[in-house]
Order: structure tokens, then C-alpha cells, then sequence
């Protein structure tokens, strides 16, 4: 890690990215359709959407709803399945400067360590995102709440990979410390801090959960100050980097970040509102 | 996997008034030279609602017509996001991104039938001065509402030469006594190339039933500009699924940018009609 903005952030393993300021998972699908609005290649690197085994339609509709200063989503991990990325989405990412960062999920250590195994060979993915934290599907976050479980599946991911690991924390723990620290001397390169918080939404109208899941992922300025605490919490709590992620809308609530800990951060569901917002964090930050 | 998002960009533009045309339907034009330039007939523009991060989202609204340097779009108030665009002044800012979206394929012969449903007219007006402008003159708008003064008025459907304009009402207070559905019988006796269709979900999928239970032959080119929840408007939140048949099995498609115009043999109309209301934040 350096203490120069300008430079690049040493995540270790060889993935140095080029500076702080990422997209974060979910929120820039592969990088298709951004490429298409903003010149991705200045920033410090693409997290992808959450990548599966086998491809996933996701949820039944609505995925998402709005909340007070943020939005709640479900969409359920739609993805088109690793091997689609492995093979007809890296080829699209060559040539390209921002690193991309594949986000893994899975309800079970060998979807984990099978997703890993497949990318382990693609030139294009700079690095590895675990998540073992979605709210949205079932088992999502099984791995997420229980150290002793988040601790085993990072050890059988690092044994298939020699690709700077990191591991996206779900705020939806009592002890996201222990977590982080399990994780930590299990083998991850760095973490994420943090996921979506579990929120629900009542149409007034019907007296039900407008997500027919019930629950979803809360994300946007809302959690901002939630996920600064945690991620307060889990720079205190481990030695390795920790990029923190929820609720960035500019750079001054992105430098919050790095003020108590971060090395790096993810923009996500401000994107949505205003595609160049990354962007404008980057230059917020060099001022 | 990904829509033409060539034309889309981020835009300020300048509000040159917010009309109210009775009914609670408001028409807001702005100056707007980036999309008024690049947005084609039933292409969308995600509008900033406010400065505030309260409401968060842009609000989806179809590109009503374009003049010049200026576009049009037509909404009702009935959330947070559109009370504030109801409240927007002559020379207020903007902030837009467009044009977004899969619009209509336009055909440039034969007779065309527009069927709207309420603010389902917002996509009619610049879907037919295109289909004007590539010689298409037999157009028939069928428009539908609950009552008369929500009614987008049949000369702005198209200027300076109004379309013929087939109007109902739930209540009867204008035109027909009745769903626009029930206008659709006529208008297929003159066997059109295409219809269009726009309007709420379920007021879309009625057209479609009607038209197969009509036992006509159905118009070669048959689209619906369709409506789904949505996050960002340009693929990548995946918020704004909708049921589309592929080999006959459901799947999600994209409003954002595999709609918001599907075509209506595509659409899984049953498992549409399933879905929940919208709800209005």
C-alpha cells in the first residue's frame, strides 16, 4: 500500500491496480454496456456482476425498489455462468487497462473452488472477489456469517489459485471482525467491505414486501455511514488491504473511506444514477 | 448481452415549461439538443429527479416527440420523482441521460394502427412523424383512457396534420364507452402492416388477446412498448426484468435495453399479467 494517491494500490500477488477508485460488483454488469458511456480505462479496476457455476435467470420481478436515499435490489445473481465468461467475455476484456476483477459466488465450496479453477487460466481476470455475501439467494450467505465456514472455503479457493484473492464482506454479521480476520489467516490477499445490508420495502397499498422475495439488498448514500463503521471495524481488525464499498456518491464520501482505513474503494449504485460518477471520485480524489 | 448504448449521453438541458393538459397529465419540454438530435421513436431518457439523493434513481420516460433542439415528455405526478418534475420552472436544469432503450421498428408502407392506453401515449407522437416522413399516410391512433380528460388531446399525436384519432373512455365521458380494446375490431378490417402498442402492462396484454381471439391475421410488424421497475436504464442493475417466451420457455429479458419496444409474439403475456403492480415510491 502507498500513501500516494496518484500511485497505484498493491493488493498483492502481483495485482497492483492503478489507482483507487473501482466499479463494484453488480453495479457494472461485465463492463459492456459502461464501455458504451464512460472511458473505463481510467479507473483503478471493474469488479463484475456475481459469477456462477451455471448461468442463473434471477428473480422473479421486481428486483428492485427505491427507499429512502437508496434502493433496495434482488435480481438474484443473473449471470450467464463462468464458462461464457471464461470464454466469450475475457476475450472482450483484452486490451483493456482496468483490471477486471471476476466476483464469484456459490451456494457450496466446490462451486467456489470449481468458478476459481475455471478462471485460473484466463489472462484477462487480474483477480478474484469471493462473494460470501449476497442476500439474495439461498445459501448466499451462509459462508458470510459463520468465520470457521468463510475461513475453509478461502483455504480451498487459495489452493487453486495464485491470483491476488479477496473476499467481499457481508455486513449482515454480528462480529464482522472475526470474520475478516478469519479470512485474513486463511489465506485472502485483501477484502471488500461491504456488501448490501437485508432491508425490506412495504407497498402501502397491498400491505406487501414489494420484493417478492421479501427482502433484498439495501445499497446507495443510505448505508454509507453503515458500512463507513464497518469498515472502520475490519481495517483495525486485519493487516491486509481493505477497499471499502457502500453508499460512495463522491469523493468526499469516498475519502471518508480511505480516512478510516480503506486503500481503496468501489463505487456501485451511484453509477446507476450517474454513469460517470466513478470518474468524478477519481478526480475528486487527485485534487 | 448488451444494447446499443452508441447514442446514450449524459445531458443538461434547460426546462422551457411543464404544460398541464387536464386530467393530471402534464407535458414537460426542454431544451434538449443531444436528444432531441439522436432519439428515435420509442427510445426513453432516464430524468434526474431533483438534486437531492432522495429520490435516488433517475425515472424512465418515453422521448414524446422532438423539435428542433427541444423534446417532450408526458407523465402524470404521482410519485416523489415525477412531483418534482411537475414542479420544475422555465429555465431549471435539466439532467438527462439518453437515448436509451430498443425502440419501434418503423415500417414505410401499408396502414399503421396505434393503440394507447392512458400516458401510454407518450411514444406516439415522434413514432408517427417518422412513420410520416417515410410516406406512411394511412395511420389510426386508437386512445384510451378512464376518462375524458385524460386524454392526450389527438392533435398533438402529431403536428401540423392530425391523425386520425379513435377515442374511449372508461366512463364514456368521450368516444367510445369503453376499453380501447374494444376499437380494435374495426381497425383490423383494414388489414394494417403494423400496430403499435403502448400503455399499461395489463391494457397491452389485452391487446394482444384480443387480437388473437379476433381470429385475424395479425399485423406483420406487432409491438409493445412495455414498462418494468427499473434501476438504471442501461443494463447493468438487471432490475427491470420482463417474462419473454424464447422457444417456448419464459425467460428475463431487459426492458432497459432488450425493450422498452418488444415484439408482442415474443412477450410471455401470462406470466406478465402475474407479476405485481408497480409500486410507486
Amino acid at each position: 500500500m502507498t500513501e500516494d494517491r496518484f500511485s497505484g494500490v498493491d493488493l498483492g500477488r502481483g495485482l497492483t491496480l492503478p489507482n483507487r477508485v473501482g466499479l463494484a460488483s453488480g453495479t457494472a454488469g461485465y463492463g459492456f454496456e459502461l464501455e458504451q458511456l464512460i472511458d473505463l480505462n481510467v479507473l483503478g479496476a471493474l469488479y463484475t456482476k456475481g459469477t456462477t457455476v451455471h448461468a442463473r435467470e434471477g428473480n422473479p420481478p421486481p428486483r428492485v425498489a427505491e427507499t429512502g436515499g437508496g434502493m433496495l435490489n434482488s435480481i438474484g445473481l443473473q449471470n450467464p455462468g463462468v464458462d461464457v465468461v471464461a470464454t466469450v467475455y475475457a476475450p472482450r476484456w483484452r486490451g483493456w487497462a482496468i483490471p477486471i476483477i471476476v466476483n464469484v459466488a456459490g451456494g457450496s465450496v466446490d462451486d467456489y473452488v470449481h468458478c476459481v479453477t475455471v478462471l485460473e487460466p484466463v489472462v484477462e481476470v487480474a483477480g478474484i472477489e469471493l462473494n460470501i455475501s449476497c442476500p439474495n439467494i439461498a445459501q448466499g450467505l451462509d459462508f458470510g456469517r459463520d468465520p470457521d465456514a468463510a475461513a475453509r472455503l478461502v483455504a480451498a479457493v487459495r489452493a487453486v489459485t495464485e491470483r491476488c484473492l479477496i473476499v467481499k464482506l457481508s455486513p449482515n454479521v454480528t462480529d464482522i471482525a472475526a470474520v475478516a480476520r478469519a479470512v485474513e489467516d486463511a489465506g485472502a490477499d485483501a477484502v471488500s467491505a461491504v456488501n448490501t445490508y437485508i432491508g425490506r420495502k412495504i407497498h402501502r397499498a397491498t400491505g406487501r414486501s414489494v420484493l417478492p422475495l421479501g427482502t433484498g439488498g439495501l445499497s446507495g448514500p443510505a448505508i454509507q455511514p453503515l458500512a463507513l463503521a464497518a469498515v472502520a471495524t475490519v481495517a483495525e481488525a486485519v493487516h491486509i488491504p481493505v477497499i471499502g464499498v457502500g453508499g460512495i456518491v463522491d469523493a468526499a464520501s469516498a475519502r471518508d473511506f480511505l480516512t478510516v482505513g480503506a486503500c481503496a474503494v468501489q463505487v456501485g449504485t451511484a453509477t446507476f444514477v450517474n454513469p460517470e460518477t466513478a470518474l468524478q471520485v477519481l478526480d475528486g480524489l487527485r485534487d | 448481452m448488451s444494447g446499443d448504448l452508441s447514442r446514450a449521453a449524459l445531458e443538461t438541458g434547460e426546462v422551457l415549461v411543464v404544460e398541464r393538459l387536464g386530467g393530471g397529465l402534464l407535458e414537460l419540454v426542454a431544451r434538449l439538443p443531444h436528444l432531441a438530435a439522436t432519439a428515435t421513436p420509442g427510445a426513453f431518457a432516464q430524468l434526474r429527479c431533483g438534486q437531492s439523493t432522495t429520490p435516488l434513481l433517475r425515472r424512465p420516460f418515453s422521448v414524446a416527440w422532438t423539435q428542433g433542439e427541444t423534446c417532450g415528455f408526458v407523465f402524470e405526478a404521482v410519485g416523489a420523482g415525477t412531483r418534482l418534475l411537475s414542479e420544475l420552472q422555465p429555465g431549471d436544469p435539466l439532467d438527462v441521460l439518453g437515448p436509451l432503450g430498443h425502440g419501434f421498428s418503423v415500417v414505410d408502407a401499408g396502414s399503421v394502427v396505434c393503440v394507447s392506453g392512458g400516458l401510454g401515449c407518450a411514444p406516439f407522437p415522434l413514432l408517427i412523424n417518422e412513420l410520416r416522413r417515410r410516406g406512411v399516410a394511412d395511420i389510426l391512433v386508437l386512445n384510451g383512457a378512464r376518462t375524458a380528460t385524460r386524454l392526450y388531446p389527438a392533435e398533438r399525436f402529431a403536428r401540423p396534420a392530425v391523425p386520425v384519432v379513435a377515442e374511449a373512455t372508461d366512463d364514456g365521458t368521450r368516444g367510445h364507452h369503453g376499453p380501447v380494446t374494444d376499437l380494435l375490431h374495426r381497425a383490423l378490417g383494414s388489414r394494417p402492416s403494423a400496430l403499435y402498442a403502448c400503455g399499461p402492462n395489463a391494457m397491452v396484454g389485452a391487446v394482444m388477446r384480443t387480437l388473437l381471439e379476433s381470429g385475424a391475421d395479425l399485423p406483420a410488424t406487432l409491438e409493445a412498448s412495455l414498462e418494468a421497475p427499473m434501476g438504471c436504464g442501461f443494463g447493468t442493475c438487471l432490475g427491470c426484468a420482463l417474462p419473454v417466451l424464447e422457444n417456448g420457455v419464459s425467460i428475463w429479458r431487459l426492458c432497459c435495453t432488450d425493450g422498452p419496444v418488444m415484439s408482442m409474439r415474443d412477450v410471455d403475456w401470462d406470466a406478465l399479467a402475474a407479476l405485481p403492480g408497480a409500486d410507486v415510491a
